[in-house]
């Protein structure tokens, strides 16, 4: 719920307030039991003030309402209260019943007789009687019944309501100057109870204008609504007039200075300004409380009868109310600046007003009240105000920033409120009979007047005031003060602070609050919160080395752990104090307030320093007086520190640990230093120093050479290397070296881990390691001007020196050899031999690994593959890993360990002797060309039945190429001298991607070549046509041929096999199948590896299907292979016509110089369906050697297409003469159709 | 007067922080100086609400305490100067003119080549340089 308070500017305009306003101010503050506060409870509540703003009057806190008050017709009273409420301005109602009960209202007081001395400022009761009891307006209610009648017995009428009643009403309105409404209730069906001339006698008789009466229908909806409004019109509009006329009537007394007195003078300002407030007139009401406050400054210091001490504390009550009022006005009207600026000059002036040194505390409670307040309504406000300091007011008097969060006046307010409980305790240390007050001080009640108080004697039933006398009073106030204990609202006002501190990111402030907490805690022995915002605080300071303020909270840290007998932390904390680079310089006279420490000097520090280490070493036990507890450090309660890299411990105990290499072979010496540093003021030192490695065979205890008896004492474990050294004393920052050699016979990390100290039997301070290399400075002691030491004495080492060594393998002596035999090829199963032989080292589980990774980097699965891992998708592939399992070595299989992934292999290695080798073959397989790498090694260990001892390793790696062996290609090749028509060849364009097409039942060559891209001469098996489709759609022969005697291909050599095809089916996607060559790496490999003998390697080629067609006509040139020279012989031209149709060749035939030609030149021919046309010409050679053949080019007209032999089919050989063969030979060039280019 | 004249480094640590009270009140001042870095942080982050004093070195009343008023300087290298003085009644220039004095004398004392930047300062002459300027605070402007 939210409230807005603003005082209206312009007037006219109505300003929003909420219905509820009166009591929303209540709600922002709820109530809380006030004897809460009275009680010692044993937690401090954080929203827990004593005297803050809830503390104030209801009618104080919240903004004045016009109140009006309904006699009579109780019935609608509801009705009216509710709506009058519920307007904006709303207006509160007393509702009495009936007239009698008129007399509620105060009736005037008689004027006061001007001779009189006024008895105190303000009257404690009067705000509230003008907020609850003394209405602006009456509205008296009639029934409609109670005017019927005659108009003229309205005298008679009024009798009937009680005459009596209505004579008191109209005699206490008048005396008072409260204004009268005059509501008539009727119910709408008896509307002519209220007829014209009836309602206008009402008026006369109770003097009221016409809009001041207003007829009220409750039951009818539209008209209850408008009377209402009517009603509220009027009772605002004369609740106003009331009260300015009442503002009027003191104001006139102020202007006319008409007053005998200032405490008059004040009051009436306050009057007027309360009157103003009730009109909503908020800056007339601001100005009248400014020119009271003004008027009550004046009377500081005027003498009166009223005791000097009281008169203080009365005058302080008034401001505290008017600088409330004002405070309010301003903050809620968003002047935050000039709320502020008021704020500052309030307390400004009044500060200096202490008033009588016996009750100061009082002084100091009422400031630390005034900034309690202002806090609270600075946080109400501002939720409502968005604060912009604005830049036009003056720079010097411009609020600073924290001046506008609440934060600030908490943290004020605890302050004063601390220094209100120690003036306190002063003035009560300084008046011991304050105890047993003779029952006076029960008696003492606030009197009528605000901020004053009085003795009250009962005199059977009445009561009498007597004033008091300004000791009685002091004594009052001390035995009320008394009953308070304040250090838990001062705490609660200091976590507030603290934590609105923190929301603003002003952490230092924060922590000076914490730290002022912390003490308050501390004050009332709760050690354990005390600590724990002391910690806090602490951090800060050392964080940001404020050592003087650091040296004061571990001064109370320290009180603080003795007060928990908490022996560790006493002692962490007094050799942090010690170790504090407090050095009192002649430039600062140190201080002697630094908490319970004592001043921050360097005597200071060694005494603490003594007093720690006499705790810790258990030579004497801190007995606390009041607790009967101790810090004790004995064998029960061993102390252990632990100082790590964030510790502030690392002023008191700095381990550096720096190897003097960097690496180191296994079993050599390494030399290793220990620099130790101490900030103490005095010298340590120390029993027994444990170095601890993370090899912990390597640990050793350097023991004190002047105390050799002390080694005995700590438990030191068999086997344990001990060193002695001369003296191991630590003076203030100076260096302590000792250097040592360490061994590892362990390769791997060793790290210097933890310096441990000794120092008395049971007390242990554990350090971690750090490096040289990488040491920060000391938190505290880097600001300081220190000489500058290094750690080690080479400075070098100093500055790289590392707290940890490298210890390698051994050197491996085993050769791991890879057998290399170029390039591998796609298809085959790669055979790599490797060859493990023993050197010099005996070989112990020893475990091969090999890799395979792609040279690329790019995997050794094909890009495009995201399907599941399968064989057919790896390039490269490990098939195998085959190794000789000597004969009497019969091992176990089940420790023999292999594993084959495609990438990845693992077999183990039998033990082998010096000297011994071993040796197997790795099998890999490619897919596709890719050149991999294959990444081989050994581990293993050189000893057997030791496994602490690290494994050796060999490495080798080598680059395999994947080649591919055979590429295959095919062609097609036509019958000799015979051309089939094949309509699609005319029909197309020249197509890359057109299919073959291939003549029906026509023979067919096809060549295949392989050529062998390799670097290695290939034996060829055998080639053979492998069929899709088991059909007989065509007939290849031959299907497969195994070479009966291997052939044998060189590298670079193609290799050609001639098939015969003959379609059978006319189809136009004929598959023919796929060539299978098989071939296996010529022998010179296999002389090595006999078993790879049988093994052999298949390429494949799959041949494109063709598209078969019957051929329309066939054309087939005949003549003989050779001629003589003179001899004639017969050249025919076969036109074959396969179709049904009458086929209409044109031919022609061009002359040849080298041939005499019969038969005829050119002609037009018909051939029949099916039928055979045959061209026939003799022609007589009259050349010698290759000649060209007469060109026929025949035409079909109907095809339109035109055939032209091709030259290397019209040439025949002429010889001389009639040569010879041989038979044989003859055979032989029939049947082999290999066709040389 | 001048009761207390700090200079306060990059981590908010004090480089030199000398009071001139004669009551022993070292250690309030030294929390009045840290909790006014709070101020100096909150000037320097939000530049907008300063207006003005944008761009100056000199950063104006930090916070006015009861008795004390505390005023800041912050140098080009982010080096803060605090001063604490009881006058209720200062000038601006007053402050000002202190301020380019006190950094004149500070630049003296951390240009000496045996001075390591970053550590407090400890020069004996610096000392007296700052007490002589403190005591002529508020005289200077007269003259």
């Amino acid at each position: 719920m939210r409230i807005e308070y603003k005082p209206a500017i312009r007037p006219t305009q109505p300003t929003p307030i909420c219905s509820t306003v009166a009591y929303a101010l209540s709600f922002l503050f709820p109530h809380r039991d006030p004897c809460f506060s009275q009680l010692h409870s044993s937690a401090p509540n954080p929203n827990f003030h004593s005297k803050s703003m809830e503390e104030y009057p209801d009618e104080l806190r919240t903004p004045p309402i016009a109140l009006s008050c309904l006699v009579g017709c109780a019935e609608v009273h509801g009705l009216i209260t509710a709506h009058l409420h519920s307007q904006q301005p709303p207006i509160n109602t007393i509702a009495l019943p009936d007239f009698s009960k008129i007399s509620l209202i105060p009736p005037k007081k008689p004027p006061r007789e001007t001779s009189e001395p006024v008895a105190g400022i303000f009257r404690r009761d009067w705000l509230s009687k003008h907020r609850t009891r003394i209405p602006a307006v009456v509205a008296a209610l009639f029934s409609s019944h109670d005017v019927s009648g005659d108009p003229a017995q309205w005298l008679q009428v009024k009798l009937r309501i009680n005459h009596f009643s209505y004579i008191l009403l109209m005699a206490t309105i008048r005396g008072r100057n409260i204004k009268l409404v005059v509501v008539v209730v009727t119910l709408s069906g008896h509307k002519d109870y209220t007829s014209e001339d009836r309602m206008v006698a009402l008026r006369k008789r109770a003097e009221v204008d016409s809009k001041n009466l207003i007829i009220f229908v409750p039951d009818d909806e539209l008209e209850l609504r408008q009377s209402l409004n009517r009603l509220w019109t009027a009772v605002a509009d004369l609740a106003n007039v009331y009260y300015r006329d009442e503002g009027r009537k003191i104001k006139v007394r102020l202007e006319k200075r008409s007053f005998s007195s200032m405490e008059l003078n004040v009051r009436y300002c306050f009057k007027v300004a309360v009157y103003a407030e009730f009109r909503r007139d908020w800056l007339e009401a601001l100005k009248l409380y400014e020119d009271a406050y003004h008027a009550l400054r004046e009377m500081v210091g005027m003498s009166t009868k009223t005791p000097p001490i009281q008169r203080i504390v009365e005058i302080k009550t008034i401001a505290e109310q008017l600088h409330f009022k004002l405070s309010t006005l301003l903050l809620h009207s968003g002047k935050v600046v000039e709320a502020i600026t008021w704020f500052r000059q309030h307390t400004a002036n009044y500060r200096s007003l202490m008033g009588s040194p016996e009750v100061i505390f009082l002084h100091w409670e009422w400031l630390s009240r005034q900034y309690l307040v202002f806090a609270q309504l600075l946080e109400t406000s501002s939720a409502d105000v968005q604060h912009v300091p604005s830049m036009v007011s003056v720079a010097a008097e411009k609020p600073t920033e924290w001046e506008f969060h609440s934060a600030y006046y908490y943290q004020l307010a605890a302050s004063y409120l601390k220094e209100k409980n120690v003036s306190l305790e002063f003035a009560l240390s300084m008046s011991e009979d304050v105890g047993p007050i003779d029952g006076s001080a029960e008696s003492v009640v606030a009197s009528a007047y605000l901020g004053q108080f009085a003795r009250l004697f009962e005199h059977g039933d009445t009561c009498i005031m007597q004033s008091l006398t300004d000791d009685e009073y002091v004594r009052y106030a001390l035995a009320e003060g008394k009953r308070f204990q304040d250090s838990f609202e001062i705490i609660a006002l200091l976590k507030r602070s603290c934590e609105a501190y923190s929301n603003l990111k002003a952490e230092r402030t924060a922590a000076y609050c914490g730290l002022q907490m912390a003490k308050e805690y501390f004050a009332v022995s709760d050690f354990g919160n005390a600590k724990q915002t002391f910690d806090n605080v602490a951090s800060l300071y050392r964080r940001e080395g404020w050592l003087l303020s650091l040296w004061e909270v571990l001064g109370y840290l320290r009180e603080c752990s003795r007060g928990i007998s908490s022996a560790k932390d006493f002692i962490e904390y007094s050799l942090e104090m010690a170790a504090l680079p407090v050095t009192s310089d002649a430039f600062e006279p140190s201080s002697k307030d630094c908490g319970p420490a004592g001043p921050a000097t360097l005597s200071q520090r060694g005494k603490i320093h003594e007093e720690a280490f006499e705790v810790a070493r258990g030579e004497s036990e801190l007995n606390l007086k009041e607790q009967n507890t101790e810090l004790k450090v004995n064998s029960d309660y061993p102390l252990y520190l632990e100082i790590d890299l964030v510790s502030p411990l690392r002023v008191v105990l700095l381990a550096l640990v720096a190897f003097h290499q960097p690496v180191v072979k296994p079993g050599a010496p390494s030399l290793i230093t220990i620099s130790l540093r101490s900030q103490l003021p005095t010298n340590v030192e120390i029993d027994q120093l444990e170095v601890q490695f993370n090899q912990s065979e390597c640990n050793f205890i350097i023991g004190n050479g002047k105390k050799p008896h002390i080694a005995a004492i700590s438990n030191i474990q068999p086997g344990r290397r001990v060193e002695t050294a001369p003296s191991l004393v630590l003076a203030t920052n100076k260096w302590l070296r000792l250097t040592y050699e360490i061994n590892s016979d362990h390769s791997g990390k060793l790290e210097c881990i933890y310096v441990i100290a000794r120092i008395g039997p049971h007390f242990t301070i554990c350090c971690r390691a750090e490096s040289p290399a990488s040491m920060n400075d000391l938190p505290l002691w880097k600001f300081e001007n220190l000489v500058e030491t290094i750690p080690t004495k080479d400075p070098g080492l100093a500055f790289s020196g590392q707290k940890a060594i490298q210890v390698e393998e051994p050197d491996p002596q085993v050769d791991l050899i890879l057998g290399s035999s170029g390039p591998a090829l796609v298809g085959e199963s790669f055979i790599l031999p490797v060859t493990i032989s023993s050197k010099g080292h005996a070989v112990y589980s020893g475990e091969l690994k090999i890799n395979l990774v792609d040279t690329r980097g790019g995997g050794l699965l094909s890009p495009r593959e995201e399907e599941p891992f399968s064989a057919d998708n790896l390039h490269v592939e490990l098939v195998d890993i085959s190794c000789h399992v000597p004969e009497d070595q019969s091992e176990a299989p089940s420790d023999k360990i292999q594993k084959i992934q495609p990438s990845f292999g693992l077999i183990s290695v039998p033990s082998l002797d010096v000297g011994e080798s071993w040796s197997g073959q790795l099998k890999i397989k490619w897919n596709r060309p890719k050149p991999i790498m294959l990444y081989v090694s050994l581990g293993y260990y050189h000893q057997s039945g030791e496994p602490s001892l690290q494994k050796v390793h060999v490495h080798k790696s080598l680059q395999i190429e994947g080649k591919t062996a055979v590429t295959i290609s095919h062609r097609y090749l036509l019958p000799f001298r015979q051309d089939p028509l094949l309509l699609s060849k005319i029909k197309s364009v020249s197509d890359p991607d057109q299919m073959p097409s291939l003549a029906l039942n026509d023979l067919t060559m096809l060549i295949v070549s392989a050529k062998n891209c390799s670097e290695v001469p290939l034996r060829l098996l055998s080639v053979s046509i492998e069929r899709e489709e088991d059909n007989d759609a065509c007939a290849i022969l031959p299907q497969h041929e195994e070479f009966r005697e291997s052939v044998v291909h060189v590298p670079g050599e193609e290799f050609k096999k001639v098939f015969t095809v003959i379609p059978k089916l006319n189809c136009t996607r004929l598959k023919i199948g796929t060539v299978c060559l098989r071939w296996q790496r010529d022998s010179r490999v296999e002389e090595q590896f006999d078993f790879c003998d049988s093994a052999y390697q298949v390429t494949k080629h799959r041949l494109p299907d063709v598209n078969i067609e019957l051929p329309p006509l066939v054309v087939s040139l005949e003549c003989p292979p050779h001629a003589t020279l003179g001899n004639p012989f017969r050249y025919s031209v076969k036109i074959h016509n396969q179709t049904e149709f009458l086929q209409e060749i044109k031919f022609s035939v061009a002359d040849s110089q080298s041939f005499v030609l019969s038969g005829p030149h050119n002609d037009t021919i018909f051939v029949l369906p099916r039928s055979t046309h045959v061209l026939s010409f003799m022609l007589v050679p009259l050349g010698l050697g290759s000649l060209q053949l007469p060109r026929v080019t025949v035409t079909s007209v109907r095809y339109s297409a035109g055939l032209h032999t091709s030259p290397a089919s019209s040439i025949v050989f002429v010889y001389p003469s009639k040569p010879h063969f041989e038979a044989s030979d003859m055979k032989e060039t029939r049947t082999n159709s290999v066709v040389a280019e | 007067m001048i009761v207390c004249i700090a200079v306060v480094g990059h981590q908010n640590n004090p480089l030199y922080i000398q009071s001139f009270t004669e009551a022993d009140d070292a250690l309030k001042l030294h929390h009045i100086v840290h909790c006014s870095l709070d101020v100096v942080d909150e000037r320097v982050n939000n530049p907008k609400k300063s207006g003005p004093t944008l761009n100056e070195t000199f950063l104006g009343l930090l916070y006015p305490t009861e008795n004390y008023k505390v005023y800041g300087y912050l140098t080009n290298t982010k080096v803060k100067f605090i001063l604490v003085t009881t006058d209720l009644d200062v000038r601006d220039a007053d402050v000002r003119n202190f301020f380019r004095r006190f950094h004149a004398a500070y630049v003296d004392a951390v240009s000496n080549p045996f001075h390591v930047p970053g550590k407090k300062i400890t020069s004996k002459v610096f000392a007296e340089r700052v007490s002589a300027i403190v005591k002529s605070f508020g005289l200077s402007s007269a003259v």
